[in-house]
């Protein structure tokens, strides 16, 4: 009896062993295939995206111009030629013979489409406010468009590289097919979605550039976790893992094989609200921003030296930007912050609440870092954490001090006027003040570079000396397998997967 | 026999009323979750136009109440309505793909934990204050007492990096099925037996003690029956009444509430569908994910109802369970 039982046991031990065993699985590569594990996005049809799915959409979609990874520059894609001579009328020459997924020839029609397509109220486009300047567009011939602005604006080419710009095709029906059959010009063609789970892109054959992609297919993974994601790619299963934290980066530095990098840095303004007490007075700012410890902060919050990753400024333009005005970091002043503070008749400290998106990367931290560095000059920090579109409906733009985050931008006029110029749509801080509102103008319009680069200097000293805003900006970090060659992903954030090979 | 049918009407009836009240619920409480949808899927760019156009396309300007009883009407025809992120997609698409391998998970699990922990239960009862039984006891405390996070964890180092036996994450490559990569069931399946192993095991051992302590036990073994004949013909039977309970009552939980094991693996079924519908705020489909799972939970404790009382003639003739 004893002897059946254990055989019994010993029986069924095998079957299941069996039944699962074969170790991680060795995949048989037959093709060059580079896999991706990425969040699951959220919308993807070029308009209403919100980003997420970049790898994705990036691959598929196509733009008029691309940013050159390495010298910064914009880079012809399907527009071969551009020019304005006073800023306000565009001609773009656009490339021949490139056809999208569906066989139809791309034409000057289709950017035509694209561009109008902002403005349709049913759609909702993400940006219509960008687009509203354009007064007409004109197509002289199949290849070639007339962009006629309502104001002159000489960086407009640089609109068409946000990710929602992407060329569509004026006979395809977005409406209906932008989610599930997503369908462009780009290097790689759908072949197979499964919602919220996977996507399986294949080479486009038909490619306009010659000798791309470089690889055979993109598997992309939507994960949820970002830990799984990891494992993921510790295991082998794939090979890119974007969105990761410095936490991660530090666990991963001790895998062979396993590379983190940060392509581009994303931005984290602190923006005081100057209508409100009492951020309305500039002493009080000012005591706020000598009570910052600038390597405190990058290190607390990204875990990375200030300047090696992380960066810091007073001022609305990212260091790494051509525009940026070098002015020397504050030095940190406890006993001036609270003779400031006391001036502006709060000798006792102040108490001041803080909104922030608690589940978006580096919030929580920031708003630590800034609480514990504020307390010792008299300002007591109420931290108001709550989920990001909580967030972003109930309280962005009307509270006193407030944590966002902020892509970077190529063009930082872009975002200048929505968030610093008075009745600014996103003016989270309130301001309104005449000789920004001018100097925001000046950068607009100015067709001279160095002019151009004169004003964006002007106002930072602006901001230095009175603005209402300290700018952390934190590495957008990626997880590669060193099995991946030359992964490239610009400020716009869209991985440029077609210049990518694998080994 | 009859008996039985009036207990399985009854309860039926009692589980029509219970979805009703829950669909209701589940609706309202998705519908009062703090924040804007159509803020949330547009982001931070999102203009007031942009969030008024997804709302009206999504129907989400509409009455509450109207919206619920298109939903109910949507269910009570099969049709789940479609993920508010991907028009021309239907939830049942996304839905029962998930559920599929959500249950091939549970029933591995199953597989592993039910004869697992009946028979070092019953070991452990049948051999009480010994120290197999102090051994088997300590297990399942230790066992109960790890969170799924942490015996996931636990499970992945020891047999994914350190042995390098199982896959570390449980995602079905593209272009394959979960039938081709039954290996990535395994460590998932073993975290959820760690979970259950001690509640199974602990009510199979006091149970069986109970059992052995009664007096037609100790009168067939007076009488000198084989003790492991009265075990497993006499005892065991009996036993097993409280333990099918305790079973029953977390198949619920196996087959819809895997949240925490199916993301830490990243495994493609049903609770880390719902983990992303959560974080997406894709409300359709929290509404079928969450619909689904108190089916699966009144269903589950239904059956165990039944089946306890078909099982056990006292309360079968005493008018079902109190």
């Amino acid at each position: 009896m004893k002897r059946k039982a254990i055989t019994s046991i010993l029986l069924v031990a095998v079957l299941a062993t069996s039944l699962f065993a074969g170790g991680a699985k060795e995949t048989a590569l037959t093709t060059k295939n580079i896999r991706i594990a990425e969040q699951v996005p959220g919308l993807i049809t070029p308009g209403v995206w919100d980003g997420q799915a970049f790898s994705m959409n990036s691959s598929i979609y196509e733009y008029l111009v691309e940013i050159n990874t390495s010298t910064g520059e914009l880079d012809p894609v399907l527009a071969t030629e551009w020019s304005t001579a006073d800023g306000k009328q565009w001609t773009f020459k656009l490339r021949e013979n490139v056809l999208f997924h569906d066989g139809s020839t791309f034409d000057s029609q289709d950017v035509k489409f694209t561009i109008e397509r902002t403005q349709d109220p049913s759609i909702g486009h993400l940006k219509k406010q960008d687009f509203e300047i354009v007064a007409s567009i004109e197509t002289p011939d199949s290849h070639t468009v007339l962009i006629n602005l309502k104001e002159a604006r000489p960086t407009f080419i640089y609109q068409l590289t946000d990710y929602n710009m992407c060329i569509l095709s004026s006979d395809y029906d977005y409406g209906s097919l932008g989610e599930s059959k997503p369908m462009g010009t780009g290097p790689f063609i759908m072949k197979q979605m499964i919602p919220k789970e996977s996507a399986a892109l294949v080479k486009n054959t038909s490619y306009w550039q010659a000798g791309l992609p470089k690889v055979d297919a993109l598997s992309i993974y939507f994960v949820s976790d970002i830990d799984a994601s990891v494992s993921m790619l510790e295991d082998d299963r794939v090979d890119v893992v974007p969105f990761v934290t410095p936490v991660i980066q530090t666990r991963l530095s001790k895998i062979d094989g396993i590379s983190v990098i940060s392509p581009y840095q994303e931005q984290r303004f602190v923006a005081m609200n100057v209508d409100e007490e009492p951020w309305d007075d500039n002493r009080v700012r000012l005591a706020f921003k000598y009570a910052m410890d600038p390597q405190n902060i990058a290190k607390s919050v990204t875990q990375m030296e200030l300047g090696n990753g992380a960066e810091y400024n007073e001022t609305p333009i990212m260091n790494m930007l051509s525009e940026y005005n070098p002015l020397p970091l504050r030095e940190r002043d406890i006993e001036k912050s609270k003779a400031l503070l006391a001036e502006a008749g709060y000798p006792d400290g102040v108490t001041v609440e803080l909104f922030y998106a608690s589940d978006h990367p580096f919030g929580k931290e920031l708003a630590q870092t800034l609480k514990e560095l504020a307390s010792p000059a008299g300002f007591n920090l109420d931290l108001k954490g709550y989920t990001r579109d909580v967030y972003l409906s109930q309280y962005w733009l009307n509270v006193p001090l407030s944590i966002t985050g902020w892509g970077g931008r190529i063009d930082p006029s872009m975002l200048l006027a929505l968030a610093f110029k008075g009745g600014g749509a996103w003016n989270e801080s309130h301001l309104a003040d005449e000789r920004v509102d001018a100097l925001i103008d000046k950068i607009s319009s100015e067709i001279d570079p160095d002019k151009r680069t004169g004003y964006y200097h002007e106002l930072q000293e602006l901001f230095y000396e009175e603005g209402p805003l300290l700018n952390v900006q934190v590495p957008y970090l990626v997880a590669i397998s060193d099995r991946i060659i030359d992964y490239r992903q610009p400020l716009t954030m869209l991985p440029q997967y077609k210049y990518t090979d694998i080994k | 026999m009859n008996r039985t049918l009036s207990i399985i009407l009854r309860r039926t009836v009692s589980l029509l009323i219970t979805l009703s009240v829950m669909s209701l619920i589940i609706f309202l409480l998705v519908e009062i979750m703090p924040g804007d949808v159509a803020q949330m899927i547009l982001g931070q760019s999102a203009t007031e136009e942009a969030v008024s156009a997804l709302r009206e396309a999504r129907g989400l300007n509409d009455p509450v109440m109207e919206r619920y009883f298109r939903w109910v009407g949507g269910v009570l025809t099969g049709d789940l309505g479609e993920s508010i992120y991907m028009k021309g997609v239907t939830i049942n698409s996304i839905l029962w793909r998930r559920v599929g391998h959500s249950l091939v998970l549970a029933l591995s699990a199953f597989i592993l934990f039910v004869p697992l922990s009946i028979i070092l239960g019953v070991l452990a009862g049948v051999k009480e204050n010994k120290p197999t039984d102090s051994i088997i006891s300590f297990l399942g405390l230790a066992t109960m007492a790890l969170p799924e996070f942490v015996s996931g964890v636990f499970l992945i180092t020891i047999f994914g990096v350190q042995l390098n036996w199982f896959p570390i994450v449980s995602i079905i490559p593209i272009g394959e099925s979960l039938f081709n990569n039954l290996e990535i069931l395994f460590l998932p399946a073993l975290s959820i037996t760690f979970v259950m192993f001690g509640y199974v095991s602990r009510m199979q051992r006091s149970s069986m003690i109970q059992v052995m302590n009664s007096d037609y036990i100790r009168a067939a073994i007076l009488k000198g029956m084989n003790r492991k004949y009265v075990i497993f013909r006499h005892a065991l039977k009996n036993a097993l009444l409280p333990t099918i309970t305790i079973i029953g009552m977390n198949m619920g939980w196996l087959f819809g509430g895997l949240v925490v094991v199916e993301t830490l693996f990243g495994f493609p079924g049903m609770g880390s569908l719902l983990m992303t519908a959560i974080k997406t705020r894709d409300v359709p489909l929290i509404e079928a994910c969450v619909l689904l799972i108190t089916v699966i939970f009144s269903l589950s404790t239904m059956i165990t109802d039944v089946l306890y009382s078909y099982l056990n003639p006292r309360v079968r003739f005493q008018g079902g369970q109190r």
